[in-house]
């Protein structure tokens, strides 16, 4: 805008006639006209200035090419001195503000890569230790089948064999849990139920006498209260992974000679075993997947889960009360409501 | 110190500095010969064709060249003035001076009318 008003007045000094020109000023600036060959014709800087140099620090410097060249001036040249506290502060502020920009996003981005990263990290640990564990509860039963058998051919025939025939039909039905156990996990969701109504009395019974030879190997004292005709309108499989893995568990998770109590009336499913309980601090996730209380035994951690999502599908009430090294109690409560409805 | 002799010396000053101001405007007798007397005798604008070729060519070495080459062959269409001008005061003939006396009295000319002695600084309030 000034720039502009020097020019102007530089047109009007251009057409005047009067013998002295008086050149006009730029407030609180120095400025002074150059010709097209950049050499000086005028100004009111204190040193005639070059075109070309750049200004003396803390001045301000600005080059304007003028055209047409009023009074033969090309350039213009205007010069004021500059304050650059306010600049310099303001570099400051941005650096800082850069700065600690940088470090609030670096800490804020490690703590959200780790957030981010810690449920894969989980799923691949997680993966690990199933394919840890897959090999290990295989390989038990399946070195109990082999050995067994090899003991039945070394032995010479007439010798009674009972024995070793147990071990490979405990061997094989728990190598057949773990097969539906798993077939259940991956194969749930397109899983079709059949509801019927069940005689959970009879079948708890059944399930207690298929686990009966694992029972003896542990040498436990079942004892059992089972009320006859409590009918629940449930899948058949539901209902045995159900049983199945509330008995498996008590016999697993017993120590030996230790007890196991079964209660089955029309209000609940009752299992207390004697065994190495579960913290109170772990009882609330005892249900999840691969989550397991304890490493005493193998195990895929599936069990309890299993059971859990049968509870849900059916509106039953699942609650587990455990001590450590006393014994747990798992209870389900039948819920009449939800059961109708199904 | 009579009032005569104060007089005498008030006289004096008052001539030096008349000469002192006008010095500048005062030609000098080459260009006055060859360039100004018969300008003046034709009353040629000679201020109104300065700044056009200020306003042109702006530097003293380009109006130099621009004002040379022109007097060399004198002709409308290489005139800066325009074509109405020529109504008035009629195309010159070719000077018959040296290329080196042309030059020189265009540089004479072009300082006689030089800008930067006519500009000054407002005095300070």
């Amino acid at each position: 805008m000034e720039a502009k008003h020097f020019l102007s007045q530089l047109r009007i000094l251009h057409l005047s006639d009067a013998p002295v020109l008086i050149y006009p000023r730029i407030p609180s600036a120095h400025s002074a006209i150059f010709d097209i060959d950049r050499h000086y014709i005028f100004g009111d800087f204190p040193v005639q200035p070059d075109l070309t140099t750049p200004p003396p620090a803390g001045q301000l410097q600005f080059r304007v090419s003028v055209d047409p060249y009023y009074l033969g001036a090309a350039w213009l040249l205007v010069r004021r001195p500059f304050d650059d506290t306010p600049l310099s502060a303001l570099r400051r502020n941005i650096s800082l503000f850069m700065i600690g920009g940088g470090v609030l996003f670096a800490i804020l981005g490690y703590f959200l890569g780790r957030l981010f990263i810690a449920p894969m990290r989980e799923s691949v640990e997680q993966m690990n230790r199933f394919i840890e564990d897959t090999t290990h509860e295989l390989n038990t039963p399946i070195s109990t089948i082999l050995t067994n058998i090899e003991m039945i051919e070394a032995l010479e025939k007439g010798n009674d064999v009972r024995d070793e025939l147990d071990r490979i039909a405990i061997a094989s039905r728990t190598l057949s849990r773990i097969y539906d156990d798993l077939s259940f996990l991956s194969l749930k969701h397109p899983y079709h139920r059949e509801i019927l109504e069940i005689d959970m009395g009879e079948l708890v019974q059944e399930r207690i006498n298929y686990f009966r030879m694992m029972m003896e190997a542990k040498h436990l004292k079942v004892t059992q209260d089972i009320t006859e005709k409590v009918i629940l309108k449930m899948d058949m499989n539901d209902a045995m992974r159900l049983v199945d893995n509330l008995l498996s568990n008590a016999i697993k998770y017993n120590r030996t000679g230790g007890e196991l109590h079964v209660i089955l009336n029309r209000e609940k499913l009752v299992v207390r075993d004697t065994g190495v309980g579960i913290p109170a601090e772990k009882i609330a996730t005892i249900h999840e997947r691969f989550r397991r209380a304890n490493t005493s035994e193998g195990g895929f951690g599936i069990g309890l889960n299993i059971v859990h999502q049968v509870v849900q599908y059916y509106g039953f009430d699942f609650s587990v009360r455990s001590q450590v090294d006393v014994g747990t109690e798992v209870t389900i409560v039948w819920n009449t409501h939800a059961r109708d409805r199904r | 110190m009579n009032t005569r002799q104060l007089r005498l010396i008030g006289s004096m000053i008052v001539l030096l500095m008349t000469v002192t101001v006008f010095a500048d405007t005062v030609a000098d007798p080459q260009l006055e010969e060859h360039c100004l007397a018969c300008h003046r005798e034709q009353k040629l604008p000679d201020n109104l064709i300065y700044r056009r070729y200020l306003l042109k060519y702006s530097s003293p070495q380009r109006i130099e060249n621009a004002l040379v080459k022109y007097l060399e062959h004198p002709l409308k269409e290489r005139s800066i003035m325009p074509a109405e001008f020529f109504l008035r005061f009629p195309i010159k003939y070719a000077n018959d001076l040296s290329p080196a006396q042309l030059r020189e009295l265009v540089r004479r000319y072009i300082d006689y009318y030089d800008v930067r002695k006519r500009l000054r600084l407002e005095k300070p309030n």
